[in-house]
């Protein structure tokens, strides 16, 4: 890539940090984002109320769930799967109030999830703090036939869907959580790049 | 005047070409012999007479052959239509805004009449007349952004306004050059504009983006953008990129003049009366390279454009394949004479 580029549709991912003003605290992770969990706690335990959803994911070897259940001192909530998380948070999200602010830590398709159940909500992903951790595997949207592949790690993945070859165009968007795939070999069909694997 | 609507095609046998009036009217984008991005915007004021800038929307004589290719397109994929939910006022004041003026300046082909809510519209060109409620959108076989769009020549989209930001929230897209509505809905300026190369570091989309966020109603602006394309394809989306990419590879010297096209988009921006939104029209005009050297100021002006273009418009310009081709092509028109700043064709 040419120094100086920036794809300004990518998300900038920080680190989890507590806001301070908040009137309560929801935190939302899974797989290796339960480290950034405990960083946070490291931080400091804010005075007000907190809930933590964590699931263990399979691209992350350690699951955090037991050394959470030491550091987290209230309303830590785990889980086996995301979908079990996800129906349990559209279960919180009703009930909880203005000033509330929502921490996400883990994959970049783990987050996206998350802030499509919360924008249900009207929680915007402006408003949410988001740390990607463990992995840089895409979840790529298919121009063609509008499928969406998971956990794409090399710079050509096969779709899902319709089984072309789709170039990863650096281009995001948040509402579908998904990077812009295009057909790799549509201009010389059968011409493939070499496939490397550069998100791993 | 009276238009005359040919009967051609914008796929498969490529039917389209241009009369020697259309030709002449060709919004020519390049009043210098060099190119770069620049906040190219003007006043989308009444133009001079017979222009494609005379009216607010411009009709021509492709009208009714672009809007069947525009129902083939969605019927193949009806994902070229969007609309966030909270768009309905700006779809509604999309449709005051064609129909009315489409019957105001081509009043042979187009009328609206109005009793109170009650408007009836007719468009003769396409058999169509239809009575409905204005911001009843149940009284319309389909949502009234979507009913306009299929009658108006280019692509549309509406842009919400808020948080100093605009958002594309709605879009009737089938003659798109390579970039994709369903992809893209819902996504702000800086985003949506992400991938296009240079822009950032020449400050030209922070200040095309201050400017739009204080557009005025009643006072529209336009700016020309432009990108070469093979054969005269209105539907080179990246959705259907299978079916046109190859035809990168077909042009050679023989063909070149034919085959390669000039493809000028005519953006023009109209603040909206209910909803704050913007519309943003993309009126694609194209023009074989063949038609622009019938004027050989155009045939020189176009060949030290090409000839000095920077590398990385060339590549997302899409024309890396063929751009060699095509400036050898334009170079025999070029006895290299000084041309006078300014789009005219002679």
């Amino acid at each position: 890539m040419e120094r100086g580029y920036w794809i300004r549709s990518k998300p900038v991912y920080t680190s989890l940090m507590w806001q301070e003003k908040a009137t309560s605290h929801l935190v939302v992770a899974q797989g290796s984002g339960g480290m950034a969990v405990l960083k946070i706690f490291q931080q400091m335990h804010p005075k007000q109320p907190i809930t933590v959803l964590y699931a263990p994911s399979s691209d992350s070897i350690v699951d955090y769930a037991s050394t959470l259940k030491k550091v987290v001192p209230e309303g830590l909530q785990l889980f086996d799967s995301v979908q079990e998380m996800l129906t349990t948070l559209k279960e919180i999200l009703p009930t909880m109030y203005m000033g509330m602010r929502v921490y996400v830590a883990g994959s970049e398709g783990f987050i996206w999830t998350i802030a499509e159940s919360a924008k249900e909500f009207g929680i915007e992903d402006i408003d949410m703090i988001k740390e990607l951790t463990g992995t840089l595997a895409r979840s790529i949207y298919c121009v063609h036939c509008k499928a969406i592949t998971h956990n794409i790690t090399t710079n050509i993945g096969k779709c899902a869907g319709c089984e072309r070859m789709l170039f990863v165009r650096d281009h995001f968007s948040r509402r579908l959580g998904a990077y812009m795939g295009l057909m790799v070999d549509a201009e010389s069909p059968g011409q493939l790049p070499e496939i490397e694997e550069i998100y791993p | 005047m009276v238009l005359g609507f040919k009967q051609e095609t914008f796929r498969d046998d490529y039917t389209y070409c241009n009369s020697p009036r259309e030709i002449k009217r060709f919004p020519f984008p390049f009043a210098e012999d060099r190119y770069m991005y620049s906040v190219n915007i003007e006043p989308h004021g009444k133009g001079k007479e017979g222009s494609v800038f005379e009216f607010a929307l411009d009709i021509d004589e492709h009208y009714v052959a672009e809007c069947i290719d525009k129902e083939i397109t969605l019927e193949q994929d009806p994902g070229r239509y969007e609309s966030l939910s909270h768009m309905m006022d700006a779809q509604w004041d999309f449709v005051e805004l064609s129909m009315e003026s489409l019957a105001r300046d081509y009043p042979e082909h187009f009328s609206l009449k109005k009793n109170g809510l009650q408007w009836t519209w007719e468009n003769k060109p396409l058999g169509i007349k239809d009575t409905f409620t204005f911001g009843d959108a149940s009284t319309l076989a389909m949502d009234p952004f979507e009913y306009m769009g299929r009658q108006a020549q280019g692509d549309f989209v509406l842009l919400d306004q808020r948080d100093e930001t605009l958002y594309a929230d709605a879009g009737f897209v089938t003659t798109q050059a390579d970039w994709s509505l369903a992809f893209n809905v819902g996504m702000s300026w800086k985003e949506w504009h992400g991938p296009v190369p240079r822009v950032t570091e020449l400050g030209v989309m922070d200040r095309a983006l201050k400017y739009l966020l204080n557009l005025q109603l009643g006072s529209p602006v336009r700016r020309l953008n432009w990108t070469m394309t093979i054969n005269p394809r209105l539907d080179t989306s990246p959705e259907s990129f299978p079916r046109w990419g190859s035809d990168r590879n077909t042009v050679n010297a023989d063909n070149v003049g034919d085959r390669v096209h000039l493809r000028v988009e005519l953006q023009s921006l109209f603040r909206l009366p209910r909803s704050n939104a913007i519309m943003f029209g993309v009126r694609c005009y194209l023009i074989s390279l063949n038609e622009i050297a019938t004027y050989p100021r155009w045939a020189k002006r176009l060949h030290r454009v090409l000839k000095d273009l920077h590398p990385d418009l060339i590549e997302y310009k899409g024309m890396t394949k063929f751009h060699p081709t095509v400036v050898e092509w334009l170079a025999n028109f070029d006895d290299g004479v000084i041309l006078e700043l300014g789009t005219q064709p002679e």
